[in-house]
């Protein structure tokens, strides 16, 4: 008995220790629940009458703590409350339908929702807004009939945008490979295919090879050096999302490839700056995660106070390269 | 007595290596009870198999009536009304009686889409009525006694209504008063005429139940014998293919030797209450029962396998609080389980493996790496000490007879080198030439001053090795009996004595 | 040979060994790259992370449980080196044993809860890979935490040993684990003590065995090496990623699988289990050079773990008869 009591205090204790020097890590990171779920309180818990619900496709991503911040920030300046939650990984369908019924259980003002599968949360979300319930769909996944609005980057047209750029970068002719990040959400197809799409239009520029890595960066780094051992003439590598990118980074070092190949990327951290800053990443295309998350709550409650809103928002996409990349409208759309 | 219904001639079936049926014959007559015995390997369970279609026979001839059967597989054999009952039951601990009888044949609702349970527990009813035993067919059959498990078993093998029913070795886990219980069932089957094959390692019983005997020895066929015509000693004689020694324990005198273990007062649940004993070192001490008396449970909780209450277990002079097995070891006390295979050996391991696990620690040196050598050394001697019958130390122990797997055990706490051995039902499933030799190193090893604590359901095994019997009833100790006295039927008055 | 080909584990052996050569064969031939020196290198380094997984995973399994936690338990532990690191200024070296001392704590509460609360193995490493991966998350605010102040961080794993190109450290890293685990499990107290739970845990128990004990030690050896897997994965991305982790485990038990290791515990091999790890490595390299479409991958490698475990059942079942 007294070693049970004693297994139960180590694991309590571990959890607190770990707990505390999350404090210390992040000034963000202060919620105590191990969990996936964040409040940001700006009213009181037990009232809903300024509760905004935010269902997102992705949690643990820094693209998705970052719209996570505009989110709070714009919900704090208007007096609403929100929840932010989101399933571990990108796949989990299941998990986010019960995360969007808890949500509604909890009678939000306004939706918003990323969806990783669209007709799995279709019904909800058309009850939602058969209660009066305002919809807002962001970043991805949400169409037309399920929400009142919807803000989010168009994909198409940024895959497209570093299409533009690859071809600049290798005078319209040369080998290019594809690393993606998902075959499943709407978002990362779409980034693909607009690059391709784009690309057809170089006649001279041949895709030798499209391979996919779930956005884990280890697999893109094994993804990488082995696209490489098959086509070593590849000219330049297009990844779809931030761990594709970075993962692929590391496996060109590994392979000492930086310089042989170029490499171009998609969002934003901290490695993938300072690589691009060092010239060893050719340039990436950033969404405004912060403005997403920053629009979305404006629209919802927009939607909520009765106002009329346009059925869709570019969040817009910008190139970025070492050139750029501090420039005051690039900048702030750049994140850790 | 009625004509032949099965004949079988000329069978046989080998395994990689070996012969395990060398031109084999048997028969069996309509409404008999025929008793199959042998030593283990001697073929009668691999016989049985081809019978039942377990196995496919590589040559020879099956009849039934005398016409040739076909048996290809398990079906076969259940439709020519031929069943078998293991020695390991058949039986779905979780579902009840009337679902382990009718599974796969369960009773449905008109429309074919429920189960009709209430069918199905009238018509199990039924069967245990006819039975003649108390089972509600509701019960889950994990909560049964095995004897009672076998009845669900044999209501079963009737509602097959079979010709011919198998039960292999069916009174190892039985009390007398269940073996009785048995046999009424077993007469009662043979006056429908239904035949009965009756594999056994207990031959007195068999004058009791069966008509007629046939021995295997080695995988060939001996003789089929009435039983009337037939004493035990014979049928020992035709088992083994020659005289058996039987051992005769030297006297133990030594009043004054050192008490080496005192249990005083145990307490350990229901099955052990106020047990207090001594024993000597040199002498064997016996402990008799009937099956459930406590005395495993007492040996148990000795050996710290399980929590005891209260009391005091003095080894060597010195009081020792036993809180687990490991305890027990380092205070010299080595416990050889009634069932080896769930509690006595790592079957999947090899033999060397298995002498060498209880005392590791001698076999690793100071960056405690194993120095196999010196424990295969060690192995080798134990294996030429107890003449452990196999081609190779580093053969695993599942390979083994049941004899040879004892001896392993065995082997594994001399290597220990324990001063006090306790032996639960040392022969269990092992044939008369490997109990004489476990009787006889039981021996040894209590002239080389060792204390030997012997539990057995056996009597003539208790009266044959030990030097004093202390004799358990419902957990508590009934009677002590020293040598001059030891005698099946003080022994027995004891057992049966309930303390109020 | 002859006695080699007698014991079954042997055997399984040859044929994982043959499966090996085969799959390898097969891709030189596809694609003569494949077999090139640099290609091979990248094959062993991809090897590493789940090699190293695979060998502590192998304990718990040849004990007869599972450890599901490893894959969320490198991930803390080298979150948690990192933040020693990074947010506490501790020195690199005392950071990455912290990580393995974190590794090995979480791995011995496994232990503790499996053996004194009487958790099944699965639920109790459930429990941790649940813990392990929110607390990861908590520490590092949901950010990757970057080693970049060390310079030479990223060089522990992706550094050229002795100066030879393409011979990356962290081969070294896995060919020690590798040695050390088949030391410990063929020539000491605890590999012997392994084998004897997975084979009978209550005869090991009677034998005078303290079972609870070893039980602890083994499932803080598999968290151990997820640690040290955790130093290897962070150096090759000279980061610790907070969301990774989910899914090693998977994979890291499919090598073990492969490798002869029977779930139902009492037997294995460590030379199994690293064979295992680079079939799975072999094949996935060989698929994505033949650029088969990813979707396909995963069924091909799910496909080549159900038939190395067919084969040897195939052989048991022969064997029993």
């Amino acid at each position: 008995m007294k070693k049970k009591i004693l297994a139960a205090i180590l694991m309590a204790a571990m959890v607190l220790s770990a707990v505390g020097c999350g404090g210390g890590a992040s000034e963000e990171a202060a919620a105590p629940e191990a969990g996936n779920a964040e409040t940001a309180e700006t009213g009181d818990t037990a009232s809903n009458d300024n509760y905004i619900a935010m269902v997102s496709l992705g949690f643990g991503h820094q693209f998705w703590q970052a719209v996570k911040q505009g989110a709070e920030e714009a919900a704090a300046e208007a007096g609403y409350r929100i929840t932010f939650e989101g399933p571990e990984t990108e796949t989990m369908v299941d998990k986010q339908v019960d995360m969007l019924k808890t949500a509604l259980q909890n009678n939000p003002k306004a939706v918003c929702m990323a969806a990783i599968d669209t007709e799995s949360v279709a019904t909800i979300l058309q009850e939602a807004k058969a209660e009066g319930i305002p919809v807002v769909g962001f970043d991805a996944g949400v169409g037309e009939e399920e929400s009142d609005s919807k803000c989010s980057t168009d994909n198409l047209a940024a895959g497209a945008m570093a299409a533009e750029h690859a071809a600049e970068l290798l005078g319209e002719k040369g080998k290019v490979a594809v690393i993606g990040h998902s075959q499943t959400t709407i978002d990362a197809v779409q980034r693909v295919d607009g690059f391709i799409e784009k690309i057809g239009e170089y006649p001279d520029i041949e895709i030798v090879d499209v391979q996919y890595g779930e956005g884990d960066q280890l697999k893109s780094a094994e993804i990488a050096k082995s696209m490489m051992t098959a086509n070593p003439d590849i000219d330049l590598i297009y990844t779809s999302n931030e761990g594709a990118c970075v993962g692929a980074y590391n496996g060109l070092k590994e392979g000492n490839l930086i310089g042989e190949v170029l490499l171009i990327g998609f969002d934003s951290s901290a490695a993938l700056k300072q690589a691009i800053r060092d010239g060893e990443i050719a340039g990436a295309i950033t969404q405004d995660p912060i403005g997403m998350g920053r629009k979305t709550i404006e629209i919802a409650i927009k939607l909520i106070n009765g106002e009329e809103v346009e059925s869709y928002y570019d969040t817009g996409c910008r190139w970025y390269d070492a050139t750029n990349m501090d420039d005051e409208d690039i900048a702030p759309l750049l994140y850790d | 007595m009625a004509g032949e219904l099965i004949r079988m001639e000329h069978i046989e079936k080998s395994f990689p290596g070996v012969k395990a049926l060398d031109d084999v014959r048997f028969e069996l007559r309509a409404g008999e009870v025929h008793a199959l015995v042998g030593e283990n390997g001697a073929g009668k369970s691999t016989l049985m198999k081809v019978l039942t279609g377990v196995y496919p026979k590589d040559k020879g001839t099956i009849y039934m009536n005398g016409q040739e059967l076909t048996i290809k597989g398990v079906r076969d054999a259940q439709e020519a009304g031929i069943v078998m009952i293991h020695q390991e039951l058949n039986l779905m601990n979780h579902l009840s009686a009337a679902e382990n009888i009718f599974i796969g044949r369960e009773f449905k609702k008109s429309g074919n889409l429920f189960l009709d349970k209430a069918k199905q527990n009238k018509e199990a009813k039924a069967l245990f009525e006819k039975l003649n035993v108390d089972i509600d067919p509701t019960v889950r059959v994990g909560e049964l006694t095995v004897a009672k498990q076998q009845m669900v078993e044999i209501a079963k093998a009737i509602s097959f209504d079979f010709k011919v029913l198998i039960m292999d070795e069916p009174t190892a886990a039985l009390t007398d008063n269940e073996i009785e219980d048995l046999f009424r069932v077993i007469r009662m089957l043979k006056a429908e005429g239904r035949s009965v094959i009756h594999i056994s390692h207990r031959l007195e019983e068999l004058q009791d139940i069966a008509d007629r005997i046939t021995v295997m020895r080695d995988g060939a066929y001996v003789d089929t014998k009435n039983i009337e015509d037939v004493t035990v000693d014979q049928i020992i004689k035709m088992m083994v293919g020659r005289e058996i020694f039987v051992t005769k324990q030297k006297d133990f005198e030594d009043v004054n030797a050192p008490v080496t273990l005192e249990v005083k007062n145990l307490n350990a649940g229901r099955m052990v209450q106020d047990v207090s004993f001594k024993a000597r070192a040199g002498e064997i001490l016996g402990f008799a029962g009937l099956v459930g008396a406590g005395r495993t449970e007492t040996m148990r909780a000795i050996f710290g396998a399980d929590r005891y209450e209260s009391g005091e277990i003095i080894i060597k002079g010195k009081a020792v609080k036993i809180t687990s097995p490991k305890v027990a070891v380092e205070n010299g006390i080595a416990y050889l389980s009634e069932d080896r295979k769930q509690y006595g050996l790592a079957l999947g391991l090899d033999i060397d493996q298995n002498i060498s696990m209880a005392d590791m620690r001698s076999f690793i040196n100071v960056f405690g790496i194993i120095n196999k050598k010196k424990s295969m050394e060690n192995s080798e001697q134990q294996r030429n000490a107890l003449q452990i019958k196999t081609p190779s130390l580093k053969q695993k122990v599942k390979n083994l007879s049941g004899g040879n797997q004892q001896k392993v055990v065995l082997a594994k706490w001399l290597t220990r080198n324990t001063d006090i051995l306790v032996f639960d039902e040392p022969t269990r499933g092992i044939d008369i030439g490997a109990k004489n030799e476990i009787y006889k190193l039981m021996n040894e090893l209590a002239d080389q001053g060792k204390t030997i604590i012997v539990i057995s359901s056996e009597l003539p095994e208790i009266i044959r090795t030990c030097h004093r019997v202390i004799v358990m009833c419902e957990g508590r100790i009934t009677g002590e009996v020293t040598k001059e006295e030891i005698d099946q039927d003080v022994i027995m008055g004891y057992a049966t004595r309930r303390l109020a | 040979m002859k006695s080699i080909l007698k014991s079954r584990e042997a055997s399984h052996k040859l044929i994982i060994v043959c499966a090996f050569i085969l799959i390898f064969g097969f891709f030189s031939v596809m694609n003569p790259s494949y077999a090139s020196y640099s290609n091979i290198m990248t094959i062993l380094l991809a090897t590493c992370v789940n090699g190293i997984l695979a060998l502590g995973v192998s304990f718990p399994v040849i004990t007869g449980g599972i450890d599901i936690s490893v894959g969320t338990v490198m991930t803390f532990s080298c979150v948690m080196s990192g933040t020693a690191f990074t947010v506490w200024g501790w020195n690199i070296w005392i950071a990455i044993l912290f990580g393995f001392f974190v590794g090995a704590l979480c791995g011995a509460i496994n232990g503790f809860a499996i053996t004194k609360m009487y958790l099944p193995p699965f639920i109790a490493t459930m429990a941790m890979q649940m813990i392990t991966k929110g607390l990861s998350l908590v520490v590092s605010g949901i950010k990757p935490v970057y080693f970049s102040e060390c310079s030479f961080y990223q060089k522990i794993a992706t550094g050229e040993f002795l100066g030879i190109p393409g011979f990356y450290n962290a081969i070294i890293i896995l060919i020690v684990v590798a040695v050390i685990c088949y030391i410990l499990f063929s020539h000491t107290l605890l590999g012997r003590y392994t084998l004897a739970i997975g084979s009978n845990q209550e005869a090991t128990r009677l034998s005078g065995i303290n079972v609870d004990k070893w039980k602890i030690i083994i499932y803080a050896l598999s968290g151990l090496l997820a640690g040290v897997a955790g130093l290897v994965m962070s150096s090759r991305l000279n980061s610790a990623q907070p969301s990774l982790g989910t899914g090693y485990e998977t994979e890291a038990i499919a090598a073990a699988v492969i490798g002869g290791n029977s779930l139902s515990g009492g037997e294995g091999s460590i030379v199994g289990t690293i064979i295992g790890a680079l079939i799975i490595s072999s094949l996935t390299n060989g698929l994505r050079i033949m650029a088969v479409p990813t979707e396909l991958q995963s069924a091909i490698v799910g496909l080549v773990l159900a038939l190395a475990v067919f084969l040897d059942q195939a052989k048991k079942m022969k064997a029993g008869r």
